[in-house]
């Protein structure tokens, strides 16, 4: 009976219930879909990238012809060991349109036993001759199997068939990379590139915790293989067990996570409410439970017992719901990042968990709330006096001297009357408010870094060549080129594979260019730019900065290039979203490592810059090249580099925004069940106020005026509360893409300011329009008797 | 008649707020026998609700002591009031204040679920006995708000009865219904002391005071007189 008398109560206020339910759905669905998409996600990726058995290091060396690898893997320190070939060419993804190509050499498909590809379509091992292609490559080409796209090694264009798509979830998705990754046997390697095999050992080593593990293990390995006289020119220690874009992962992880937490905020604060507004309505029958013989046990009981209800039909709409939403999440990231959903179902504690959950939940957010309301006594709950309610009887006079409608009187004070709650409502809208805004001021600071960019580099096509030859030689091809301003000569350059062609011995890629250009305007954090002077100057970017463990301003490197040192001055710091660069002057740099005057980066700056012909610039300069015997490693447009940037931020940048309007929703929904549960409360006055003569319209604006002065009041705290989160987001962002250290200067973005204010107003007024709405269809006899 | 079944000794109430403290009961002594009828009459605001809140443990009294069936009730913690309650005292309300949740059936099953002395078998047939004592039997199975005034405190009497109270305290359950309807359910009342039940009504009629076997009249907070009708 007892039970009964708990689920016939849920249906007596079929809307109210539905609320607690609703807001029991939203709180379970928001943490479990963070909850199911973290489960998932932080395994696969890590799994898909562990499958492939990635190198720890990487040794290069002309001399592994002379290793008895059996020997070297049979070492202690060594897990595995094979030589893969490796080098850069280009390859023609649409017709004239060319983009790097990272082709490997592998010893033996049927033993890969590091840094492992899998078959996809076609050929698991290619036959000789041919190539396999990284799946991801065909987002970003018409390459497929049986395709025979042209590639270009050094200064010759030759076909390679493709007889098959592989995947590699190890590697930087070429969508947002723009490369394409080619795998092929040894001798085919050498037979396309003309080049040695055996070159490169990359090795998996035994007992090893983190990247110094890593570093330490592989100095001792270099020096024993240098002391059997085979020289290693370099060595390569990728991130310890890390994909390369994790970053992502992490601050979508990051950022799900916020929403998940903040819809689970909401949920709880609803609940609560609702359940407060519950046991209000519930006093005079506790009273009468009690006095009929009911103890506090049992009444509480019934009360617990409607809970569990509660949260048992939320989480059997939210527990699927968050599976749905965390696998389609799940699917979206893995697609975007290149590598395969494995978790195909989840283990049967993840239901159970959510379940229990979503059961738990309620119960524990309503503890306190149903004790107090449980232990009333039976005379405060039958008294004729009535349990003294919590509002605030305040005259507050001020507002009669603002000499307002009297309505609006009664809507300010309707809306101060019960003011736990509307701090609650006002807080929680107001934090949706700051968080949605705060999206549109970090996406801001992003366009301002990607329109600093455009800004910074004043060129718009660069030529990165192989190797270094004269001036002369590489300018030759480039005479008849009409729409060409200036061209200017570099050596190094910008992006991740001019850092392959040029680096110091810990990575940093060089840039050495005249100090006077016009052609790169840094934006300069600390210090200054680079100038003529008799010493050798340079500025670091931010990464830059981190390989050299940060050194202060005015201190002395020593850089390593090739066999060369050089004492160098660090005179100003930058900030980029780039790889970590050394920038120096041309001069400087030729008379210590370039005596030659050798080039490898062509800076061409168009007469005509609007897009397309940028885009018709690079064309003609790429006929060019093919009539030439350059060998280019690549050649990109300033519109393009900005592009791909925008590619590796786009994925967050359009998340941020999605994320923070849901937070803007879950808000305006907790609204609207405040305005609900304020404006329920009240049908009895509703009724009273119609029998005195209040016409349903005139109720009904009181209540969407009460409506606005929630949203206002919100909009308010929400903008003062984004001031200082969107700094603090400004950082965390910077330091998860950029780089720790690295600082994104925070924004104000104004149209993401009136969107806000649009879109708050407008969801505070539906949010008290429609609960309003319903209230004024209660019939006046009804809302009279309304416990 | 050997000892009292109640008994009230030196009770005074005092309501106390921030500038006043206002004495509702002025050193009441009440007692009264096992199956006495008894009405408790007086004006408004004469402390009557009170007197009863004290009988029932509802409210506890400033000074003195309250004993049922040689029980000290003050000692009790609240848990164990409303189980003691429960079994011994039957309260019916002006406004019947019925579960409007559950059937006319269902709420005295409640009543009984929560005290639970009644075995678990015997509760249906009592259900169905109660109502037809009280004459409501055919509405066993509607909701309250189906039911007329009289009908509900019918049904409120009936779940008064369900545990088999010594003692049945009524705070004018007529308040709220025409004179007609009311002689039906004072007829109740009496035929309820008649077989054994202490039966105490706070009451306005005049009228239907008679039928008491006694009335204590308050007036501000003290008994004026006690008057045993014969
Ligand atoms: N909780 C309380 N706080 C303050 N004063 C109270 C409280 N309860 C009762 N009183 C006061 O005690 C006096 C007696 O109240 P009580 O309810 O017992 O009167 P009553 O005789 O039942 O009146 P009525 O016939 O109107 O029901 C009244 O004057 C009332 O104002
Ligand atoms: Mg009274």
């Amino acid at each position: 009976m007892k039970f009964k008398k708990t689920f016939s109560d849920l249906l007596v206020n079929p809307k109210r219930t539905f609320l607690v339910v609703f807001a029991l759905i939203l709180g379970i669905w928001g943490v479990g879909t963070v909850f199911v998409s973290n489960f998932i996600l932080t395994k696969d990726l890590n799994t898909n990238y562990q499958r492939t058995r990635p190198a720890q290091v990487i040794f290069h060396s002309a001399k592994f012809d002379e290793l008895n690898l059996q020997q070297f893997i049979d070492l202690p320190e060594v897990e595995t060991a094979e030589l893969r070939d490796f080098s850069l060419h280009r390859i023609e993804v649409y017709p004239n349109v060319w983009i790097p190509l990272w082709l490997f050499g592998v010893e033996d498909f049927e033993k890969i036993n590091v840094a492992q590809v899998f078959q996809e379509t076609g050929n698991k091992i290619p036959e000789a001759g041919t190539l396999l292609v990284e799946r991801d490559g065909k987002k970003v080409s018409n390459i497929d199997t049986g395709k025979e796209p042209r590639i270009r090694v050094g200064g010759k264009i030759l076909t390679v068939k493709v007889s098959g798509i592989c995947f590699d979830p190890a590697q930087a998705p070429a969508t947002q990379d723009a490369f394409i990754y080619a795998y092929t046997d040894m001798k085919t390697y050498s037979q396309i590139t003309g080049l040695p095999n055996n070159q490169r050992l990359i090795v998996r080593l035994n007992n090893v915790h983190n990247e110094a593990d890593v570093k330490k293990i592989s100095d001792i390995l270099a020096n024993e293989l240098d002391a059997k006289g085979i020289t290693i020119s370099s060595v390569e220690i990728p991130r310890f067990n890390e994909h390369p874009h994790q970053w992502q992962l992490n601050t979508l992880l990051f950022l799900i996570g916020t929403i998940g937490l903040l819809a689970f905020i909401m949920g709880a604060v609803l609940v609560s409410q609702l359940m407060k507004s519950v046991m209000a309505s519930q006093v005079r029958q506790i009273g009468i439970l009690k006095a009929i013989g009911g103890t506090q046990r049992q009444v509480f009981q019934i009360y617990v017992a409607m809970l569990v209800l509660m949260g048992l039909s939320a989480g059997v709409v939210a527990v699927p719901l968050s599976v749905a939403s965390g696998n389609a999440f799940s699917y979206f990231v893995a697609g975007k990042l290149n590598f395969n959903i494995l978790t195909t179902t989840l283990p049967h504690s993840v239901y159970a968990g959510l379940m229990a959950a979503s059961v738990l939940l309620p119960i524990l957010l309503s503890f306190s709330i149903l004790l107090k309301g449980t232990r009333i006594s039976v005379k405060e709950a039958l008294s004729d006096y009535g349990i003294s309610q919590n509002v605030a009887q305040r005259e507050f006079g001020f507002l009669k001297k603002l000499s307002l409608s009297n309505s609006l009187i009664l809507a300010i004070r309707n809306s101060l009357r019960n003011s736990k709650r509307l701090t609650i409502t006002i807080l929680a809208m107001a934090l949706g408010v700051a968080i949605f805004s705060t999206g549109f001021n970090v996406r801001q600071s992003l366009w301002n870094l990607l329109s600093g960019l455009k800004n910074e580099m004043r060129y718009d096509v660069q030529v990165a060549l192989n190797n270094p030859i004269s001036k002369e030689d590489a300018m030759q091809w480039f005479k008849s080129l009409d729409n060409v301003k200036e061209v200017e000569t570099w050596v190094g350059g910008r992006g991740e594979i001019q850092s392959k062609v040029i680096s110091t011995d810990k990575g940093a890629g060089i840039i050495a260019l005249p100090c006077d250009t016009k052609l790169l305007q840094l934006r300069i954090n600390k210090g200054r730019w680079i100038s003529k002077s008799a010493d050798f100057k340079v500025v670091l970017n931010q990464q830059a900065m981190a390989v050299y463990k940060n050194p202060a301003l005015g201190s002395t490197l020593t850089l390593t290039v090739g066999n060369k040192n050089v004492n160098a001055k660090l005179v100003g710091v930058t900030e980029q979203f780039e790889r970590a660069k050394i920038y120096v002057d041309l001069e400087q740099f030729d008379a210590i490592f370039n005596p030659d005057h050798l080039v490898n980066t062509l800076i061409f700056v168009a007469r005509e810059n609007d897009y397309s012909k940028v885009i018709e610039l690079k064309k003609e300069i790429e006929k060019s090249i093919s009539k030439s015997d350059l060998h280019v490693l690549y050649v990109m447009s300033q519109a393009e580099r900005v592009k791909i940037i925008y590619d590796h931020l786009n994925i967050i940048l359009t998340s941020i925004v999605l994320l923070s309007f849901l937070v803007l929703v879950v808000s305006a929904i907790g609204m609207a069940s405040a305005t609900g549960i304020n404006i329920m409360e009240r049908t009895r006055e509703i009724g009273v106020m119609r029998a005195i003569g209040a016409t349903p319209k005139k109720i009904y604006s009181l209540f969407v005026m009460e409506g606005m002065i929630t949203s206002w009041l919100s909009i308010v705290f929400g903008l003062l509360i984004s001031w200082p989160l969107s700094k603090l987001a400004a950082v965390f962002f910077g330091n998860l893409m950029l780089g720790k250290e690295a600082i994104l200067q925070s924004a104000f973005s104004l149209s993401g300011f009136l969107i806000t204010f649009a879109v708050t107003i407008l969801f505070g007024w539906m949010a008290s329009r429609i609960p309003a709405k319903s209230a004024i269809d209660v019939p006046t006899h009804k809302a009279l008797s309304y416990e | 008649m050997n000892h009292p079944i109640l008994s009230l000794q030196g009770i005074t109430k005092e309501f106390r707020s921030k500038e006043r403290t206002f004495t509702a009961l002025k050193n009441v002594s009440l007692s009264v026998e096992k199956g006495e009828y008894l009405a408790i009459t007086g004006k408004s605001g004469s402390g009557k609700s009170t007197l009863l809140n004290m009988i029932t443990g509802i409210d506890h009294p400033t000074n003195g002591t309250v004993q049922v069936n040689g029980i000290a009730i003050g000692g009790l913690n609240e848990s164990k009031l409303a189980k003691w309650r429960g079994q011994n005292i039957g309260i019916v309300f002006q406004f019947f204040q019925l579960i409007p949740t559950l059937t006319i059936r269902e709420n005295v099953l409640l009543a009984m679920e929560f005290v639970d002395v009644i075995p678990k078998a015997n509760r249906s047939k009592r259900v169905n006995e109660l109502l037809e004592l009280v004459g409501i039997a055919s509405h066993a199975n509607k909701m309250p708000s189906a039911l007329s005034g009289g009908e509900q405190q019918r049904a409120a009497i009936a779940r008064a009865l369900a545990n088999n109270p010594e003692i049945i305290v009524a705070d004018e359950p007529t308040g709220n219904l025409d004179s007609k309807t009311a002689d039906s359910i004072n007829s109740i009342f009496s035929s309820l002391a008649h077989s054994g039940k202490t039966v105490i009504v706070v009451t306005h009629e005049k009228n239907s005071a008679l039928k008491y076997k006694r009335i204590v009249n308050l007036l501000d907070g003290e008994i004026e007189n006690q008057n045993p009708l014969n």
